[in-house]
């Protein structure tokens, strides 16, 4: 017994040491402390380089990058230095105050200080393994039991004031047993931490305090606290001279120096404080204290302005993780407005219109701080005992005896949740096992499951009773649909609400999922229903009626639930169309469930469902239900925690029950911080859109990235991001220019970035041509990362109207325009080619003749009389073998913004008459290019065919008829297999007569009449043809509808 | 019909302007086997015609009678297939193609489709000298791949196939080709071969020519004949009679970067940069190859700029260029030299100004 008390007591003091990990070895070997602190002292003082270094090590690469990529002094180096050496002169300064005989305490304080900074927040020894669980539950609970009457008197703040009860209990139990050397040891050390004094007047006041404090409601409790706790520090500021205290004088001092800066930085005006936040001006150089984990729980802050040491986020994560709640704008709920600085924002004068109590970081970090320094006890009983079971096997026997009526003295105290709990997480995961029982169970979307009820309850009535048919018009709009579409993102409840409704309604569902095969049932019924599941669903709701219209009180009524519906895929052949004809046939109701209701394959069904589109729960929704969950398995999670589970998966109820009962395999404590680096992996894989990813690099502290971070985020899309970034860096001020006289800094740096962007497209030429892949990283470096390094900073519009946000790459647009383009011009080419008058190449017609192309085509249109231009115009044509195609063509390729049309101002009977003549001409002059006869019979004009060949030029006058003809012949010889009817050659005269003038009228249609084509060739042309026609018209319209939109 | 396809000579004999070149080849040709050739010069100087000529020198009137296609080859390609879409010129003895239209993709063009065409030995009909001519343009924009295979093909077919390579610098083209031919460097006609061929056109189109008008044509053709003959006809055109003050209109293109160019020396800011990649994308958009748009920039440039600048600026619009071939994206590259002319240009505007 003794033995184990004083090995308890022992641990008892390696865990009230816990924070400061170090002391606690140290109390092993007294003597030969100075030595070692020292040492660590001196390390200390080059850590925050260290650190620096490590942390910056981006911000190096990227100065080297610079460095080498051109010459000049770069903002961001200056930046580093200055802050480097500010680090290293602060720590100096720090370090050289502290008196040698507190030496040891002030790198314990910041050893601990560090430990925290870097480990990033990592609750120390607060992580209970599995191994540990069992006893220290019954410790819990004991400790619990003891307390249980003024617990249940008091307010959510109890748990930080228990534990403080606790402690002073096994103070005294163990402080008798252990060692005098050791105890004064400890009480050193607590005294050393210059709060503990303060923090026991502290609990020794507060007790009475929370009492009154449960009558009242927290509003008015919390004031007086923070003012104590101010109190404390203000006495804590001016006694405390001598001690370094972590957080104490060095800190403050060095505040008064930089202050300055931060005033010239405010004399900006406040315009720009608002884009860019100053760096909290002690950034990391106070230690964030620790706490109990809930000694917020129930406080809701606002943080306003920048904060002394503070990051915004780092400041949040600190709340959150001891249960307070963050809000984004100062209301009644607020507790405090947390702000080191009144700036007189919105905020703050919010919070003094409702009295909202003004609290600064470093209030914050006391009351953080007195209610850590209750906190660790609570756990030194559970500790010490597992602890002494380990150490000292001899006592195990003993210590067996000694747990086992406290065991039991718990299981009489929670027997069924124990035992459930041990009992059920073998065979059931949890998303199965508090799948809701009833509809009420359903979180969120409760009005869709009341609809659906609705609609189930009253589908018997609405579509089985006879001679309904008069009735259903009469519906309301819920009812008129024989089925229902549940869309919604996966995990918020589909299913199970279908499920539940029905089986609510005493319908029996019969449910069929993307794992069985949906295709097209059988049209014979020869073979039966057995294999194919299809037919059994053809068959169920063909039939069911008869059924259930026999005896329908016996029979369960039956409902047909389609999950997965957007999964039919090409296993499915035909299952929408399929579903589609079931649900015009039912008997049955039928519900389907899909994610997306905006999938191409659901267009159709649609029509024919009525749809829910199911909601993401909200977080508290979420929350309030995952507390219940945690509460059977006998988790202990506040909901603050739960909530940022909520949040991070993303309104999938099923992904954060699973999550949680990953968590609660390892531990039965759930921190807040515990669910971030839970959730941390996951939100990794989460996909980046391309917009997001050049928001974070071109924001305006993406200075702070780190290397791996932004080759990631420009990796999310190594086609997109870059098209994106070449296509916003214009628009980005760039941060890294402090001040630029007349812009000199920033086109520089802009035309640094452009040649960037420029090198990012060459090493891609080598990447997808050369499929040198291992430059990939160089290409994203080169195209996405100095860009955004260079010119980060705030965006602005440069065009009026512009919206403030990222555009879209142009250049996809661009390049698919182009080559369309590229295409006509190259149909053009060809038609002049073959008219054998030119033989230029493509790009000499570009540059070069297209000027006088377009010269020739519209300048008779303007000047001389009608008949005459249009003669003109149409005789160059069809030398040139234009087609009206072409022409559009060329006025297209030399269309110039800010240039005016060159058809505007010719009258529209001219161009009608040259629409005319064309067609007149075309019908009786040489067709030089395959692609301006159409054929009979075949679908799709051939595109681009062999042209006819051509006689030399001088027989071509006299030939030309001739030539007509027999080409005539020739075409439609190779096609007689196609027009089966056309047996002459008048009658293939004829035809190919009226096919060139249809080619004419589809091609008159193109400018804008479409109605009449379909009459007029219908008229002329048996099916055949008339499809072709409109085939062609379908082809071409697209190309003009694009024209037209310009 | 233009005057540039209608005043076009159609032999060798017609040829006014490379008058020795044209009898040197017809000598060629009429007396011995003709090697493979390669005409480079500017463009407008003639090759195409010269070579036309020669064909119809060499085949006849076969020559004339072509047949113009636009096929989609299939290429295999290792794994996959690739579509290649290409247009060519032919007749019986002859097949005209520009495979660098089909842009990284020509090694595919010369490796597959060249190497078909050139062992097809077309058979006479009285069934001698099967002799075939290939002629490609633009070998100047081959990839180095395409070139490197091409030597092949020149070699092993060349019993029965020739081939003669147009381009407009041969120092793109590699040593290896260029030792292969038979080099022939038709220069630009000079202003007063160009005035005179002016001149024959308006007589024989009964033109009234003021007196200096043919030659300020001339002077702004930049010693290109086909340019010339081009903006006579728009000039003819716009306008006629002819005035001898008639200003000689730019081609559309031209004129608009002329606008850009001015844009960017009024003002050099983010704004304005932005507005000159609109404009640049439309061009591009427009068909203008890039290099003739980086190359016209230059010189509207180079025209408004001071002196102690100008080496400079050619310097990064060469280093600009170079980098433009070597990449895909021709618009970054645009805009990475206007916005290096503009940082250059504005740093001296206040340096200089204040």
């Amino acid at each position: 017994m003794p033995i184990e008390l004083e090995s308890s007591s022992h641990c008892n003091l390696l865990l009230a040491s816990k924070a400061r990990k170090l002391p606690a070895i140290f109390d092993q070997d007294e003597p030969k402390e100075p030595s070692r602190t020292v040492n660590l002292t001196v390390e200390w003082r080059f850590l925050p380089f260290a650190l620096r270094l490590a942390f910056n090590n981006v911000t190096m690469k990227e100065v080297f990058y610079v460095f080498f990529s051109a010459t000049g002094v770069f903002g961001d180096i200056r930046k580093w230095f200055m802050k480097a050496h500010d680090k290293e002169n602060g720590s100096g300064s720090k370090k050289a105050k502290p008196a040698p005989s507190n030496l040891e305490k002030s790198a314990s304080a910041e050893l601990q200080s560090g430990k925290t900074g870097r480990s990033g927040g990592e609750s120390t020894g607060r992580r209970i393994t599995s191994k540990y669980f069992a006893s220290e539950k019954h410790k819990d609970k004991d400790t619990k039991e003891t307390e249980e009457p003024p617990i249940k008197q008091k307010s959510p703040h109890d748990p930080k004031e228990s534990p403080a009860k606790r402690k002073f209990q096994m103070d005294n139990e163990g402080s008798p047993k252990a060692s005098p050397f050791k105890k004064s040891n400890k009480i050193d050390d607590n005294d050393d931490d210059a709060v503990f004094s303060s923090s026991r007047k502290n609990m020794s006041e507060v007790t009475p305090n929370k009492k009154l404090k449960s009558g009242s409601g927290k509003g008015i409790t919390q004031k007086p606290l923070e003012i104590e706790a101010s109190d404390d520090e203000e006495t804590k500021g001016t006694d405390s001279s001598l001690k370094p205290s972590g957080r104490g004088k060095g800190g403050r001092g060095s505040s008064a120096a930089t202050g300055g800066g931060r005033g010239r930085g405010g004399g900006r005006g406040g315009f720009m404080n608002f884009g860019e936040r100053k760096d909290p001006p002690h950034k990391g150089e106070k230690e964030v204290p620790e706490g109990a984990s809930d000694c917020l729980t129930g406080l809701t802050f606002v943080i306003s302005g920048t904060l002394d040491s503070l990051e915004r986020e780092e400041a949040e994560d600190l709340i959150k993780r001891h249960g307070g709640r963050v809000t984004g704008s100062v209301s009644k709920k607020t507790n405090y407005l947390l702000c080191d600085e009144d700036i007189g924002g919105r905020k703050s004068s919010k919070a003094k219109e409702l009295g909202t109590s003004f609290l600064t970081e470093d209030g914050l970090f006391d009351m953080i701080r007195a209610s850590g320094q209750k906190a660790p006890p609570r756990q030194d009983p559970k500790k010490s005992v597992v602890k002494s079971s380990v150490e000292s096997p001899t006592e195990k026997n003993f210590q067996k005896v000694q747990a086992k009526p406290r065991k039991d003295l718990t299981a009489s105290a929670s027997p069924a949740k124990q035992k459930s709990r041990t009992a059920e997480i073998s065979n059931l995961t949890w998303t199965e096992k508090y799948r809701p029982k009833v509809p009420n169970d359903i979180i969120g979307n409760q009005s869709l499951v009341k609809q659906l009820h609705d609609w189930l309850a009253h589908w018997n009535k609405n579509f089985l009773d006879v001679g309904s048919k008069k009735k259903v018009k009469k519906l309301n709009d819920s009812g008129a649909k024989k089925a229902v579409l549940l869309c919604g993102g996966p995990g918020i409840g589909k299913t199970t609400s279908a499920k539940l409704v029905s089986q609510m309604l005493g319908f029996e569902a019969i449910e069929v999922n993307a794992s069985d095969n949906r295709g097209k049932s059988d049209a014979k019924i020869q073979k039966g229903i057995g294999g194919s599941n299809a037919n059994s669903i053809k068959e169920l709701i063909s039939n069911e009626s008869l059924h259930f219209r026999m005896d329908q009180p016996k029979h369960p009524k039956t409902v047909l639930i389609m999950d997965e519906v957007d999964g039919m895929s090409a296993g499915d052949r035909g299952g929408v169309a399929d579903l589609i004809a079931s649900i015009k046939m039912s008997k049955i109701p039928i519900i389907c469930i899909c994610n997306d209701r905006y999938s191409q394959k659901l267009k159709s069904l649609v029509n024919y469902c009525l749809i829910l589109s199911f909601r993401k729960p909200t977080k508290q929704q979420m929350a309030k239900r995952l507390i219940q969950v945690a509460n059977a398995e006998g988790l202990q999670v506040n909901e603050i925690a739960l909530e940022e589970l909520a949040e991070r998966v993303n309104g999938d109820m099923r992904m954060a029950l699973n999550q949680l009962q990953y968590l609660s395999l390892s531990m039965s404590v759930i921190k807040y911080d515990d669910i971030r680096q839970q959730l941390l992996g996951s939100m990794k894989d989460e996909d980046i859109s391309p917009f997001t990813a050049v928001d974070k690099l071109f924001g305006f502290n993406s200075g702070k990235l780190r290397m791996d971070e932004r080759i990631d985020l420009s990796m999310s899309d190594l086609d997109l991001v870059p098209l994106l970034i070449q296509e916003n860096y214009i628009n980005y001020k760039p941060s890294a220019v402090s001040k630029d006289d007349n812009g000199i800094k920033r086109m520089d740096l802009i035309a640094r970035t452009a040649e960037s962007i420029a090198d990012g497209d060459i090493i891609n030429v080598q990447i997808r041509r050369h499929r040198q892949w291992q430059l990939s990283q160089s290409s994203c470096i080169a195209s996405c990362v100095i860009p955004a390094s260079y010119l980060h900073g705030q965006r602005e519009t440069l065009e009026q109207g512009e919206r403030n946000f990222n555009r879209f790459g142009a250049w996809l647009g661009k390049n698919s325009t182009f080559g369309k383009n590229m295409r006509l011009l190259e149909d053009l080419h060809v038609h002049i080619l073959a008219s054998r008058e030119s033989c230029s190449g493509r790009e000499h017609l570009r540059v070069e003749n297209l000027t006088l192309f377009l010269k020739r085509l519209t300048e008779p249109l303007h000047t001389l009389p009608k008949d005459e231009a249009v003669k003109m115009v149409v005789e160059f044509m069809s030398l040139y073998s234009i087609s009206q195609e072409d022409f559009d063509t060329v006025l297209e390729l030399s269309k110039f913004q800010g240039r005016k049309n060159p058809l505007d101002g010719v009258a529209p009977a001219v161009k009608a008459a040259l629409t005319k003549a064309y067609k007149e001409v075309s019908k009786t002059h040489m067709v030089r290019a395959a692609d301006l006869i159409t054929l009979p019979g075949m679908k799709k004009a051939p595109k681009k065919r062999i042209a006819a060949i051509l006689e030399p030029t001088e027989d071509a006058v006299e030939g030309a008829v001739g030539d007509t003809l027999a080409e005539s012949d020739d075409e439609n010889s190779l096609d007689n297999e196609d027009a089966e009817d056309s047996t002459n050659g008048e009658k293939l005269q004829l035809e190919l007569q009226s096919l060139n003038k249809k080619g004419m009228q589809v091609q008159l249609d193109l400018k804008g009449v479409e109605n009449s084509s379909a009459t007029k060739s219908g008229g002329r042309g048996r099916g055949g043809r008339s499809s072709q026609a409109s085939e062609k018209k379908g082809g071409r319209g697209s190309g003009s509808a694009t024209k037209r939109k310009r | 019909m233009l005057w540039v396809d209608k005043y076009r000579p159609k032999t060798l004999d017609q040829i006014t302007v490379h008058q020795d070149v044209a009898q040197n080849l017809k000598k060629l040709v009429t007396e011995q086997d003709c090697p493979h050739l390669l005409f480079y010069g500017p463009s407008g100087s003639g090759k195409k015609t010269l070579v036309m000529a020669l064909i119809r020198q060499m085949f006849g009137a076969s020559a004339d009678k072509v047949k113009v296609e636009n096929k989609t080859w299939k290429v295999d390609a290792g794994a996959r297939t690739i579509d290649i879409e290409l247009t060519t010129l032919s007749s019986t003895n002859h097949v005209e193609l520009t495979p660098s239209d089909a842009g990284f993709q020509d090694r595919y063009i010369v490796q597959e489709i060249i190497k078909e065409m050139a062992k097809n030995r077309p058979i006479d009909s009285k069934g001698k000298r099967g002799h075939k001519v290939l002629v490609l343009n633009d070998v100047d924009k081959l990839s180095r791949e395409a070139q490197h295979s091409l030597r092949r093909t020149m070699e092993k077919y060349s019993s029965y196939c020739r081939l003669i390579l147009c381009c407009n610098s041969s120092s793109r083209v590699t040593e290896a080709i260029r030792s292969r031919c038979l080099n022939v460097r038709i220069n630009g006609p000079t202003e007063e071969q160009i005035v005179r061929v002016l001149e024959f056109i308006g007589k024989k189109e009964g033109l009234q020519l003021p007196s200096g008008f043919a030659s300020r044509i001339a002077e702004k053709s930049n010693r290109s004949l086909r340019r010339a003959i081009l903006s006579f006809e728009t000039c003819r055109v716009q306008q006629y009679p002819f005035v001898s003050t008639q200003a000689i209109p730019p081609m559309d293109w031209e004129e608009y970067i002329t606008e850009i160019a001015s844009d960017i020396m009024k003002e050099q800011s983010p704004k304005r940069l932005f507005q000159v990649r609109g404009k640049i994308y439309e061009l591009l958009v427009n068909c203008i190859p890039p290099e003739i748009i980086l190359k016209r920039l230059l010189y509207e440039l180079l025209k408004k700029l001071d002196a102690e600048l100008k080496h400079d600026v050619c310097h990064w619009a060469a280093y600009y260029e170079h980098r433009m071939r070597l990449g895909q994206k021709a618009i970054f590259h645009i805009e990475a030299f206007v916005a290096k002319f503009m940082s250059i240009y504005k740093t001296f505007l206040i340096s200089t100004f204040g």
